[in-house]
């Protein structure tokens, strides 16, 4: 892809001489390059100049740092072992507060009697910062697995359940007179329409349910954590080791963007029929 | 009107008037007794301008909602819900944007319970009818205006409905386009013959298609204004004499009522 377009700027570059270089210049991808090294060697040229004094690590450092805790056992295990209990506690979060939001959101959008159950208690919850529950998770649960996952659900389950039951909500009513008049039934309305016709809300929810879910995840391990990337950060901060910080905020970071990743190739397999949406 | 119907009298609609209530408000009588019958596969197309209740006859047809006072009547049953006896064509397409142009088309014998292979082959029929032959994997969204709607067409037809009605299927197209579909249209009609009833505000689009124009008062409560019997041969040319004389002669009446 990228090849081909490149191809084309050489193509009519030589058609239209003396642009040449400014096309060139202004070529998407060069601009991507030229912004990138720039940040980071602003990024660079600050910490050598210690304008923060000595809590910027420069970028090199901040990589060899990740290298070196790889290759050794830091707090009990290596890096891969710190990332991977930090992501489970976010699968099992996010996992068990999805499984129950979504279905309880279309159900609570078909049904009128379970809306009316179920949306004051929800009403009443939901302008609750999912942070605010990181006190009160410990009193009650502890400084274990569990009360990690808790508010990691807590947070997740917001958006979840909020997308689902919109996405049925926002429905175009006029497609269930199609339905109607073909000759389908309340059932196949559902079925036909309701469902595959909320399933973009309900992956909308999800990627920000899961973005939620490293907040939250982040949130409960600075608090109170014997492993996992915010551990490292917040070990870091106890230890004045910026590059251990800035390396655990990269990682999270990483570990975010991949699992969003994750969540747009299940909804592009999901829903073929969506019009892709460049630059995701 | 005789006490013994026609033969082939199609549909009936007997005083039917309907008024909406909106909330806080009084109510909005929008169609106010309408009488017409359609005799069997008859073109009948109901022309009015915009908020005239035109739109609302025709749901009340096709079932989607019932009339106030009075009743329709098809093949002599009187109509109570939708059913797959009544194909509707939307003005804003209505396609199913998950399912392929198969999918749409194969859907109201899929709710049907029609095997697989057998519906596939009667909504193969139906896409190469309205000329979508190629584009049966296709997802709406791929389509333009025009191929959208004959995909609603091609759905509507694939139910085997007695009845084809049709609100406004073209008022979102540009002008080309729109007698281009005109043309199909009759020829669709003409290799498959259905008792239709096509709502339209465009007085063109009626005088093209129409073995008879119903128009309405252009205010509402919508009501019959005028009946206009077309017997001209298709196919047919949108300058030809007859048809312009009876274009003035509709739009003088309509101007009349705007």
């Amino acid at each position: 892809m990228s090849s081909s377009i490149a191809n084309e700027t050489v193509g009519s570059a030589s058609v239209r001489e003396g642009r040449t270089l400014w096309e060139m210049l202004t070529n998407t991808y060069v601009l991507y390059f030229v912004s990138l090294a720039g940040f980071f060697l602003l990024w660079d040229r600050v910490a050598y100049l210690h304008v923060f004094g000595d809590s910027l690590a420069r970028p090199h450092v901040v990589a060899q740092k990740l290298y070196m805790l790889s290759q050794v056992k830091f707090a009990g295990t290596n890096l891969a072992g710190h990332i991977w209990v930090s992501t489970q506690r976010v699968l099992i979060g996010f996992g068990l507060a999805s499984v129950i939001a979504v279905p309880l959101g279309l159900f609570m959008s078909l049904n009128q009697y379970a809306n009316a159950i179920v949306k004051p208690i929800f009403d009443l919850f939901k302008p609750m910062p999912p942070i605010a529950w990181v006190s009160i998770s410990i009193l009650w649960f502890g400084i274990g697995e569990f009360s990690k996952v808790f508010i990691i659900a807590i947070g997740t389950f917001v958006p979840c359940l909020l997308n689902a039951y919109n996405g049925i909500r926002l429905i175009e009513p006029e497609l269930y007179d199609v339905v109607r008049v073909l000759g389908g039934s309340r059932k196949d309305e559902i079925i036909q329409v309701s469902f595959p016709a909320s399933f973009p809300a309900i992956f909308a929810g999800l990627q920000i349910s899961l973005s939620v879910a490293w907040t939250c995840l982040l949130a409960a391990e600075l608090m109170n954590a014997r492993d996992g990337m915010g551990f490292l950060i917040k070990r870091g901060m106890d230890t004045h080791d910026p590059a251990l910080v800035l390396g655990g905020m990269v990682l999270i970071a990483a570990m975010a963007w991949l699992s969003s990743l994750l969540i747009s190739l299940l909804e592009r397999k999901a829903c073929p029929w969506k019009r892709s949406i460049e630059n995701l | 009107m005789t006490a013994e119907p026609s033969p082939t009298l199609k549909i009936h609609c007997e005083d039917v008037s309907k008024t909406f209530i909106q909330k806080g408000h009084i109510g909005v009588p929008v169609i106010r007794d309408i009488s017409l019958d359609v005799e069997e596969n008859e073109f009948l197309v109901v022309l009015g301008p915009g908020q005239c209740g035109k739109s609302t006859l025709l749901r009340i047809i096709a079932g989607l909602e019932t009339p106030d006072t009075g009743y329709v009547t098809l093949d002599g049953q009187p109509i109570v819900g939708p059913g797959p006896d009544r194909g509707l064509v939307f003005q804003g397409y209505m396609l199913f944007a998950w399912e392929t142009v198969m999918g749409n088309v194969e859907m109201g014998l899929k709710l049907r319970g029609v095997p697989k292979h057998e519906r596939r082959e009667v909504a193969q029929h139906y896409i190469d009818l309205v000329g979508l032959t190629g584009f049966e994997k296709h997802y709406p969204h791929q389509l333009s205006g025009g191929m959208k709607q004959r995909v609603g067409i091609a759905r509507a037809y694939a139910n085997s409905p007695k009845v084809m009605l049709l609100d406004e299927p073209f008022g979102q197209l540009d002008a080309q386009t729109r007698m281009f579909m005109q043309k199909e249209t009759a020829r669709i009609w003409e290799h498959e013959k259905r008792t239709v009833v096509f709502v339209t505000n465009n007085i063109d689009e009626a005088l093209f298609l129409a073995d008879r124009i119903i128009l309405m008062e252009g205010k509402l409560p919508g009501r019959i204004k005028r009946e206009y019997v077309i017997g001209l041969p298709r196919p047919r040319d949108h300058a030809h004499k007859d048809i312009l004389e009876l274009r003035a002669m509709i739009t003088a009446q309509t101007e009349l009522v705007l």
